[in-house]
């Protein structure tokens, strides 16, 4: 028996042989069919399981400075586990229905009759949104800004791409320049960006704190339960006081009295590294004044002011290239190379005094002043 | 005169009629592509009937054809049954084109890269049709095929089919069993899971140990591409599985089978006179031809093994994928693949060098070249008692030392790390921690104790509330509340134990488990007494803690250290009074991640 070819004949082969491939081909086909099924269970596990991940790495590596609740912590960093990050709008309702009114309102078609109870219930929506609004007491102890009629996070900061790719990104790079606002920055997370975590433990942490996100169910509770709010950072270039320049922006240069700038001018003690930078940098003189064929060269400015060109105009040194950079079209030296050209057009900007403070125009002469370095021959 | 310009079928058709000359243009077709056998030589041989033309156009194919070329065209009739070769040989080979289809399946889906490989795995599972079953299928064929040759070596062995003259083809079948093995160990690497990555590093550091320092050294840089294994690593552990072990596997499969037909399968020792090999001269009335008998045999049995390794990966059998490989954290109890737990092992036996390559390569060595010291002619096993022993405790040793290979084998762990372990660990090799399988919502947020256990039926609440009262005294809540802080768990409001939900069956039942384990343990664990917090993390997922508190003993060589009295000797503070440890474990738990209890866990 054991000796011999089972299934001896081979009919019977044939037969099973069949039925076998049959089955599998049955079998094969069942799978198949609950594969849909099987697929998305599966990833609803993954993520199951890649939040659970993400909870880990959050409790160690993040809850010291966002709270382990997620709420954040006072002057550390902001909370994540709040309507304001997921953009709730509390009062969304009201919001949809002011719309609605308003387009129906300005339509040419509303009698006038219809504008009056438009405008009634407008009122009474109103109403209802300062009273919704006082629910949210405590709120303005709560460090942060948080305004709930503001309500997303993305929008004020005008990111315009998805919640999770803001939270991945944040993950990857920090937030290099938070210092500004907090007391320790947001160090870079991301491998990528030179920090510990691999890119699927960032995916996990951000799966995580997408799961703080209850839809339509966020409460006023949750709003007040923060314990930090995200600070909302100022453009830089408009912080500060407003600069006092010699005259307000975008002065005609031929109204301003130069001789009292010169006389406040010397009240003002000049920095020549700053005139440097300034003269560099931020006004952009060093673009042209390199080539005498574009405007007169920085070498020898000095020299050639109090040499030539004061005692041709009656002015001091210092009084001449003050009129010269406040109002650069009232003297052009002749003969220069740039003015023989056949489409000579006047090229420095008339801008400055609107764009100059005293102290800045005095850094700027003592820069000229001490690198006045005439060209060899 | 043709029909047309030049000669065509369609002077066939003009001279024979249409359907006449289709039939004997499919007939010559059909002739053509079998090397030699018609429609109507077909239709006979599945018949089962004699070939009605000679000469035999059953042997053609085996003649002139490529497919057929290295077959027999025929067996003896005594080597086709179940002995005395179990299909072993023949399965082996069905595994390697098994594998190999399979594979190529998966390589489209699979990039070698550490960045991308696990999400290949996990696309692979979650959005490639039949994906996850592939995997299942070249992962299951993958262990069965170490299996099945290693059958068949043995096999090989107490039929003495190794004996003169077939030693060729046993050198050649240890080599290809060595083959295998790689395969299976390479392929471990590829999903870049922690238990790819780690049973990879301990494989790897095995050869690192090969002397002298500057062989194993280069070797081991060699294999992993660099001191830890990385995207170079995997890209040529990839490599050797896909491109360079295969093709080795091919061209060591013709020679291996090429040797097997020009010696014959060898008989059943019982049919041959002692010494003498009669495979080769076949009576006429003992032959079973290849075609159609061996032939429809074998596509049956294709159909059947298939049946079955498909049947077994729809219900029984899902190949593993643990978290995302993470050099930083080396899991507990990690263990190398079954089969080269007989090596881990003997590593456990004391010197690496000598126990992890030494060992091992006498032990393969002795294997490939045994034919040539067993020299003695008869395959009986009356007259092969030396050999039968030495392979008898051979296969004895391979057993105890792939038991002490297991993890749970003189792994030194103190028993709170262990027991913690036991109660929260992630799913891997086939096991996870009690705490895991739980339904979610049985986790009741609170705290419960195994004093509730160990309490008489009815006297639970009791005990629970005499449990409150005495850490509040003793300051065993001040350690917990430390420990939960410690652990960074969000815990707030005043913590005091309650009673297991009634209708929490589960939650109770891992209670139990863990009250057991540390009476298991009580020796180390003096005093010892746990539970089990349960806090909610956010609406879908919890955080289950297990924390055990006990009296530590003194440990002398790694051993309780016991008393005249016979009991374990308590470690003393410098007051006098016992130390007081406390140890804790957590995990997470989300409402959809379906744990499952593993079967027979």
């Amino acid at each position: 028996m054991l000796q011999r070819l089972i299934f001896e004949k081979i009919e019977q082969r044939i037969l099973v042989g069949t039925l076998a491939f049959l089955a599998m081909m049955v079998l094969v086909g069942w799978i198949a069919i609950n594969e849909g099924g099987r697929m998305a269970a599966f990833e609803q596990q993954f993520l199951a399981r890649s939040i659970e991940r993400g909870a880990s790495l959050f409790a160690a590596n993040c809850s010291s400075c966002h709270g382990l609740d997620s709420r954040g912590l006072g002057g550390r960093a902001p909370a994540l586990n709040s309507p304001y990050l997921f953009g709730h709008d509390y009062f969304a309702d009201i919001r949809r229905e002011e719309q609605t009114l308003n387009s129906e309102k300005i339509n040419a078609a509303t009698s006038p009759e219809r504008v009056v109870e438009i405008d009634a219930r407008l009122a009474e929506l109103e109403n209802e949104r300062q009273a919704r609004l006082a629910q949210f007491g405590g709120l303005e102890n709560i460090p942060g800004d948080y305004d709930p009629l503001a309500p997303s996070r993305l929008s004020n900061l005008g990111y315009a791409g998805s919640l999770r790719s803001y939270i991945l990104t944040t993950l990857i790079h920090g937030r290099p320049n938070s210092s500004q606002y907090w007391d320790n920055p947001m160090v870079a997370w991301g491998q990528l960006a030179g920090g510990p975590m691999r890119m699927d433990q960032l995916e996990d942490l951000t799966n995580y704190i997408l799961n703080y996100d209850k839809g339509d169910a966020w409460t006023v509770e949750d709003a007040v339960a923060v314990r930090q709010y995200p600070i909302t950072v100022v453009d830089i270039a408009q912080a500060g006081p407003p600069r006092e320049t010699i005259a307000p922006p975008d002065t005609d240069p031929t109204t301003i009295d130069l001789d009292a700038a010169v006389a406040e001018l010397g009240n003002f003690q000049g920095n020549p590294q700053t005139g440097q930078t300034l003269y560099n940098g931020a006004l952009g003189c060093a673009g042209c004044h390199l080539n005498a064929i574009v405007a007169p060269p920085l070498e020898g400015t000095w020299t050639r002011v109090v040499e030539t060109r004061a005692p041709a105009t009656g002015l001091s040194p210092e009084a001449y290239a003050v009129h010269s950079i406040l109002h650069p079209n009232e003297y052009v030296a002749p003969g220069a190379p740039y003015i023989e050209q056949a489409n000579y057009a006047p090229a420095m900007p008339a801008n400055f005094a609107g764009r100059l403070t005293y102290q800045e125009l005095a850094d700027l002469l003592a820069f000229l002043q001490t690198h006045d370095e005439p060209v060899p021959g | 005169m043709s029909v047309l310009p030049f000669p065509s079928f369609l002077d066939d058709v003009k001279e024979k009629g249409f359907k006449k000359a289709v039939f004997e243009g499919i007939n010559e077709v059909v002739e053509r592509a079998t090397a030699g056998m018609n429609v109507q030589d077909i239709r006979e041989a599945l018949r089962g009937e004699a070939p009605s033309r000679k000469p035999n156009p059953r042997l053609q194919p085996h003649a002139d054809g490529f497919w057929l070329h290295m077959r027999p065209s025929y067996f003896h009739k005594s080597v086709t049954g179940i002995y005395p070769e179990f299909r072993l040989g023949w399965l082996s080979t069905y595994f390697v084109v098994f594998e190999t289809i399979t594979g190529i399946f998966l390589m489209v889906w699979y990039t070698p890269s550490p960045e991308v490989a696990y999400a290949n795995m996990i696309s692979i599972m979650s959005a490639v049709p039949l994906g996850q079953f592939m995997r299942d299928l070249h992962r299951l064929g993958a262990e069965a095929m170490v299996l099945i040759v290693t059958l068949h070596m043995l096999r090989t062995f107490f039929t003495a089919s190794y004996k003169k003259p077939r030693q060729f083809t046993w050198f050649t079948g240890v080599i290809l069993l060595g083959l295998t093995l790689f395969l299976s160990f390479s392929g471990y690497l590829l999903p870049w899971d922690q238990l790819a990555l780690w049973a990879v590093t301990i494989g790897a550091s095995m050869v690192e140990a090969a002397p002298p320092e500057v062989v194993g050294t280069n070797l081991n840089l060699l294999l992993r591409g660099g001191p830890e294994i990385g995207a170079n690593g995997l890209l040529r552990f990839y490599l050797l599985h896909v491109l360079l072990v295969p093709a080795l596997l091919f061209v060591f499969t013709g020679v291996h089978y090429y040797k097997v037909v020009v010696h014959g399968h060898s008989l059943p020792p019982a049919e041959e006179n002692i010494g003498e090999d009669t495979a080769k001269r076949v009576p006429l009335d003992k032959r079973v031809y290849f075609i159609p008998d061996i032939l429809t045999s074998e596509i049956m049995w294709i159909g059947i093994t298939t049946l079955i390794l498909v049947i077994l990966c729809t219900w029984f059998f899902h190949a593993p994928l643990e978290n995302h490989a993470d050099p930083q954290s080396t899991p507990l109890g990690t263990t190398a693949p079954w089969y080269f737990l007989w090596v881990q092992g003997a590593l456990k036996l004391g010197d690496k060098v000598f126990w992890g390559i030494i060992f091992p390569t006498i032990a393969l060595g002795f294997l490939a070249v045994m034919p040539y010291l067993d020299t003695t002619p008869s395959r009986r096993w009356a007259h092969r008692r030396t050999a039968l022993t030495v392979a008898f405790l051979m296969i004895s040793a391979t057993t105890v030392l792939s038991y002490m290979g297991l993890a749970e084998f003189g792994v030194p762990l103190s028993a709170d790390v262990e027991i913690l372990h036991e109660m929260t660990m992630e799913p891997a090799h086939n096991h996870m921690g009690k705490l895991l399988p739980i339904p979610f919502d049985q986790l009741a947020v609170g705290m419960y104790s195994t004093r509730e256990i160990d309490a008489e039926a009815g006297q639970e609440a009791a005990a629970i509330a005499a449990l409150n009262a005495e850490i509040a005294e003793n300051g065993h809540m001040q350690l917990i509340t430390n420990a939960l802080s410690t652990a960074s768990a969000n815990f707030s409001g005043t913590p005091s134990f309650t009673l297991v939900p009634s209708d929490a069956d589960e939650l109770h039942k891992a209670l139990e488990f863990f009250n057991e384990r540390m009476h298991h343990d009580a020796d180390e664990l003096v005093n010892a007494w746990g539970g089990v917090i349960i806090l909610e993390q956010q609406a879908d997922l919890k955080r289950a803690m297990a924390f055990m508190i006990w009296n530590e003993v003194v440990f002398d060589n790694g051993r309780v250290a016991y008393g005249t009295d016979g009991e374990p000797i308590l470690r003393l503070d410098e007051n006098g009074q016992p130390v007081t440890r406390i140890a804790m474990d957590y995990v997470y738990i989300h409402r959809d991640a379906q744990y499952f209890a593993a079967p027979g866990s």
